[in-house]
């Protein structure tokens, strides 16, 4: 019972920090039908930023400057560079391909001034642990969730009740019809990639700090476990997001937990579970978990 | 210059490249022929995924994977484990084995759409991976097997079965790959360009621009959809066929998810939808990191590898040069490679003298893709 | 087709013209030419990469991906050998040079580096990665190519030019075994937890300590884990649940650090034991460095950095006068220690009076003592055997250079000869 309830509670905290980035990529392809791949290398900056700014200006100052940098940084990225090419939802493979270029660009220079150093980011929980019951789970991981539920809510309200949002939500629906209506397209859609920006520097403080042992230049790739938590509650539905982040955290969990088990199907199975999981899903609902059915009018 | 001697410069057009190709090597080291026979790979591959992304619009990551079970298919059925047969059939069951591949994934490939079916996809590369791993018996696992090397007519392609030499020229592996590599091209090429031109490339490019539209005229959709995605996994097989006969030894870390990502950028710039973009795109980002990457070191501020703590090497360079020249081509050329050259090519054509109308010659098919305009939105304000 | 015989004919004349010149200039290409002369300076026959004034030696190595701390740190070592080799006239009065070339860890770039690399090389000082070694293994083999890769994985003995110095990962795993139930109280019936990367190096490393648990009579729970796992929670609260009394870990310094954080954090306060490359030094600047001190032993071929060999601290005394700014780590001896012995290779086939490729790997395979002053001599003798069996104990330590140091000195763990010869590798 109590392995039960110890992976409940890893799979819930690693889904939590999941959702911080599957949420950056839902808002993203949301607001511009791109698929962002610079988003690990985003998550990467925000984490550096506030690794070599922590000892400067205390943890919470260097997170703010990382997490708005990053934010710039993503916003310019769309209003400089993507929003040149062509609008269309068709074309946008084109701006998807563009950000791996700049995935490449900002990979490379961050490899570089990182080397091989693991660099702390001074995060307030350290190591410590607290004791729940029948578990123990760190502090750093009982943040995430706290962090993630909090930002995760904000920004639910951000969709539903600002200018900004509703103006996000006419632009997902009808592109032309929104501008018609007095939408300013390109500053919605900029907003909507600082935005993503922001939580992605914000996972990469979560997922540098404890039971990981901090930020190396490899910590971005963790993004890409954010891919089917996005696609599996729906890519236009933030809501699918959380839902998916947690669904794979979890799967991911019991794998490991479970892996002796498991024995049959070959070790390692945990990297493999959450992309089968996914395509489970998307047999079943073509458009993920929240997505919308889409009807065809002739 | 007359109209009637157009067909036949055309036809030089095409031959002089040709002999080019095929005159190479006699001069280049092996590096070179090496870079040339993974491009070539690559650019087959691309041509499957054009086909796929491009002309039926469904977007895949997978096809890292479709590549492996061509090259693992190919070491199987012509190796020791395995059945041993003769190394072309192995190649023509590979290529049909990386097909039924793509076909098993076909009930995804049919109902799910767009990026959707990009990361639903990606679950192919990981799941391919674990399988290469634990499949030991077939796969020889974590390092890999040895590839059986092609045999055509009794002339085995590689060095050390006998010391052939032409022109003086010893030729090895890579001299005598070149040719077969060339000759799978060829064969892409025309084959990808009769589909595109033939009825189901038609009825392709309908579904892509409008799946209702393409119903209504008796497209029958997800058929075409699912078998837009078997042939384009056949191009793959046959591009891991060539994979894994130039790398000499398969391994399944070089099937991984980068390489899938290398094929989308691969057919984005050079242009969806055109069979000499995708192979455009193909030498592109297959060759120029590692041209790149061999001269960065004579461009100022780029030190030898290795030298001094701090520099910059030639690889970080080389990977600056390429993350730029995407984003550069791809702002300024939003249809790719593939339509900048037309784009050239239109100017060139109008600017010394005015053209004439030449209603057989213009761009036959492969119509702008109606979603890219052909000049560059410079400024999109909303 | 109604062409105008005049355009007809053009055409055609361009063709057969291209055609024509394209044969007649691949007549008298540069590769038509014969390879280089037989017998060079001194007597000493030649070969692709030596010249009557150079030898040159190629190295394929990653400084920008996931190995790039480990590649620095050789290629320095390694320059900084050539150096002095050539400050004192060099080997077989011909001058060292090592072309580096960086693959940042891809398969496709490292083949493509090879066959640049090697048609003008007499060996290859380093390889680095796994996948890298895997993909080249075929065509080291057929070009004779006496090559060191950065890899200790047992799947590579056997293959003559290939050369695994120190022991492998199986014979480390054994020592650690060895180590738990000699020092750490483990006795037979218990359960000890194993965490390895998928993969040559976790494959080889388990097969070590499977062994070595069943003639202990101990039991093994493995978890598999990629590099990519950074956080190791989950396999922790799994290898509690099981109730292992110790913890063996063959994989990289991130997880072994998040492993050792986690376990102390969860109080499951057992002694862990890795593989060398599971440490680093950059380890004692994070948060889990008390932990690690407290509960991490290591089992390595080579001493500690800052061991008391008079070898060892002249060479550590000298990389850090060529770099200052570089950390001293086991990537350094290792890398200088793969010089040194590559170097007493190539002074045997100088001897032996040839310098061409099969005939170094000749030589080298001569060497059956080679002890180059920094830690256990090496046998090279038998293609099929770990070079050598002797392991180090070290533990990290926050002071020390190279943040290790060692705690029990080099020697041979009981039951390695039985496993080696049960295996078939001697």
């Amino acid at each position: 019972m109590t392995g039960l309830l110890d992976t409940l509670l890893a799979g819930l905290a690693l889904g939590a920090v999941y959702a911080l980035v599957a949420l950056g990529f839902v808002i993203i392809f949301k607001a511009s039908h791109v698929m962002n791949f610079a988003h690990g290398s985003m998550l990467l900056l925000g984490g550096y930023l506030t690794a070599v700014l922590h000892e400067h200006l205390g943890f919470a100052a260097a997170l703010a400057v990382g997490v708005l940098a990053t934010a710039a940084l993503a916003g310019a990225v769309d209003r400089v560079l993507l929003q040149r090419l062509p609008q269309d939802p068709k074309a946008a493979h084109v701006a998807t391909i563009v950000t791996i270029g700049i995935d490449i660009l900002l990979v490379t220079d961050l490899a570089r001034r990182i080397g091989g150093d693991l660099l702390s980011l001074g995060d307030p929980w350290g190591d410590k642990v607290r004791t729940l019951g029948p578990v123990t789970v760190p502090d750093s991981r009982l943040a995430a969730v706290a962090v993630s539920a909090l930002v995760i809510g904000a920004v639910f309200a951000l969709f539903r009740y600002s200018r900004w949002g509703l103006s996000l939500r006419c632009a997902a629906e009808d592109t032309e019809a929104a501008a018609l209506q007095g939408v300013r397209l390109g500053r919605t859609r900029m907003l909507a990639w600082c935005l993503a920006g922001a939580l992605a520097a914000l996972a990469a403080v979560f997922l540098a700090a404890f039971p990981a042992t901090g930020l190396e230049r490899t910590t971005g790739q963790i993004a890409l476990k954010a891919f089917p938590a996005a696609i599996l509650g729906g890519l236009a539905s933030p809501v699918g997001a959380l839902a998916g982040s947690l669904v794979i955290g979890l799967t991911e969990a019991f794998v490991i937990t479970y892996q002796s088990d498991l024995h049959v199907l070959g070790d390692g199975l945990s990297d493999v579970a959450p992309y089968v999981v996914m395509i489970l899903v998307l047999l079943v609902r073509p458009n993920g978990l929240f997505g919308a059915k889409g009807a065809v009018r002739v | 210059m007359s109209d009637a001697a157009k067909p036949l410069l055309r036809l030089t057009g095409l031959l002089l490249p040709l002999l080019v190709l095929c005159a190479l090597p006699f001069y280049l080291e092996s590096y070179w022929l090496r870079i040339g026979l993974f491009s070539m790979a690559a650019a087959i591959g691309a041509v499957g995924l054009s086909l796929l992304s491009g002309t039926a619009g469904q977007l895949s990551m997978g096809h890292a994977f479709f590549l492996a079970v061509g090259a693992y298919g190919y070491v199987w059925f012509s190796g020791d484990p395995g059945l041993g047969l003769p190394p072309v059939v192995a190649m023509v069951l590979a290529v049909l084995l990386a097909g039924a591949a793509g076909g098993v994934f076909s009930p995804v490939a049919g109902r799910v759409k767009g990026m959707y079916l990009g990361i639903a996809t990606l679950a192919l590369v990981f799941v391919g991976h674990h399988l290469m791993l634990t499949m030991d018996g077939v796969t020889g696992g974590f390092n890999g097997r040895s590839v059986e090397p092609m045999e055509i007519g009794g002339l085995v392609l590689d060095s050390g079965h006998d010391d052939l030499a032409v022109l003086g020229v010893p030729f090895g592996a890579e001299e005598r790959l070149w040719y077969f590599g060339l000759a799978l091209l060829a064969f892409t090429w025309f084959t990808a360009r009769g589909l595109l031109r033939g009825r189901p490339g038609r009825a392709l490019v309908a579904l892509r621009d409008s799946e209702t539209a393409a119903s209504v005229m008796g497209v029958p959709v997800a058929r075409y959809r699912s078998s837009a995605f078997v042939v384009s996994s056949m191009y793959a097989g046959l591009a891991g066929v060539l994979i894994a006969l130039s790398f000499r030894r398969v391994v399944p870390d070089y099937f991984g998810l980068v390489l899938s990502i290398d094929y989308l950028a691969m057919i984005v710039i050079g242009g969806l939808g055109s069979v000499g973009g995708a192979v455009a795109g193909a030498f592109f980002v297959t060759a120029l990191p590692l041209v790149m990457a061999k001269y960065a070191d004579q461009l100022p501020l780029v030190a030898a590898p290795g030298s001094a703590d701090g520099s910059l090497g030639p690889t970080e360079a080389s990977r600056y040069l390429y993350g730029a020249a995407i984003v550069v081509i791809l702002l300024w050329a939003p249809d790719g490679l593939h339509g900048l050259v037309r784009r050239l090519r239109l100017r060139l054509r109008r600017e010394p003298s005015p053209p004439p109308p030449e209603p057989g010659l213009a761009e036959p098919v492969n119509p702008a893709p109606t979603t890219l305009p052909a000049v560059p939105v410079k400024e999109h304000t909303p | 087709m109604n062409a105008t015989p005049r355009a007809h004919r053009r055409a055609t004349r361009i063709t057969v013209a291209a055609a024509l010149s394209a044969l007649l200039v691949a007549g008298c290409s540069s590769k038509a030419e014969d390879p280089k002369g037989e017998e060079g300076a001194g007597g000493v026959k030649g070969g692709p990469g030596v010249t009557d004034t150079t030898i040159r030696i190629g190295s394929l190595t990653d400084l920008t991906g996931p190995y790039a701390t480990l590649g620095e740190s050789i290629t320095n070592a390694q320059k900084m050998w050539a150096d002095e080799v050539n400050a004192q006239g060099g080997i077989c009065d011909r001058k060292i040079e090592i072309t580096v070339k960086d693959h940042g860890y891809d398969v496709q770039k490292a083949v493509a580096a090879y066959s640049e690399v090697a048609p003008d090389s007499v060996a290859l000082s380093q390889v680095i990665g796994s996948p890298v070694v895997a993909a080249l293994v075929d065509d080291i083999g057929k070009d004779q190519i006496l090559t060191y890769p950065q890899a200790w994985s047992a799947s590579l003995l056997g293959i003559d030019p290939v050369q695994v110095t120190g022991t492998t990962y199986d014979v480390d795993m054994i020592a650690g075994v060895d180590f738990l139930t000699s020092a750490k109280g483990i006795e037979k019936g218990d359960t000890i937890g194993h965490v390895y990367f998928e993969g040559d190096y976790g494959a080889n490393a388990l097969e070590g300590s499977k062994w070595a648990a069943e003639k202990a009579g101990l039991e093994i729970v493995e978890q598999k884990i990629k590099p990519t796992d950074q956080d190791l929670s989950a396999q922790v609260a799994a290898l509690q649940k099981a109730g292992v009394k110790a913890i063996l870990i063959s994989a990289g310094p991130v997880q072994t650090a998040s492993l050792v954080g986690v376990a102390a954090s969860r109080g499951l306060q057992v002694p862990v034991v890795s593989n060398i490359p599971g440490y680093s030094p950059q380890l004692m600047a994070s948060e889990a460095a008390p932990a690690l001190e407290g509960m991490l032993h290591m089992i390595s071929a080579a001493p500690a950095v800052n061991a008391e060999i008079p070898g060892v601290k002249d060479m550590v005394a000298k990389y850090q006068k060529a770099y200052p700014k570089a950390p001293v780590d086991t990537g350094v001896l290792s890398g200088y220690n793969t010089a040194l012995l590559l170097g007493l290779a190539l002074e045997k086939a100088c001897d032996n009076g040839s310098l061409a490729r099969e005939d170094v790997v000749k030589a080298h395979r001569q060497l059956a003592d080679a002890d180059t002053g920094l830690g256990t001599p090496q046998d090279f003798s038998d293609v099929e055997r770990p070079a050598s069996v002797e392991n180090y104990v070290l533990k990290p330590s926050k002071d020390a250079l190279g943040g290790a140091e060692i705690v029990e000195e080099a020697a041979v763990a009981p039951g390695v000869e039985e496993y080696l010869k049960e295996k078939g590798r001697s």
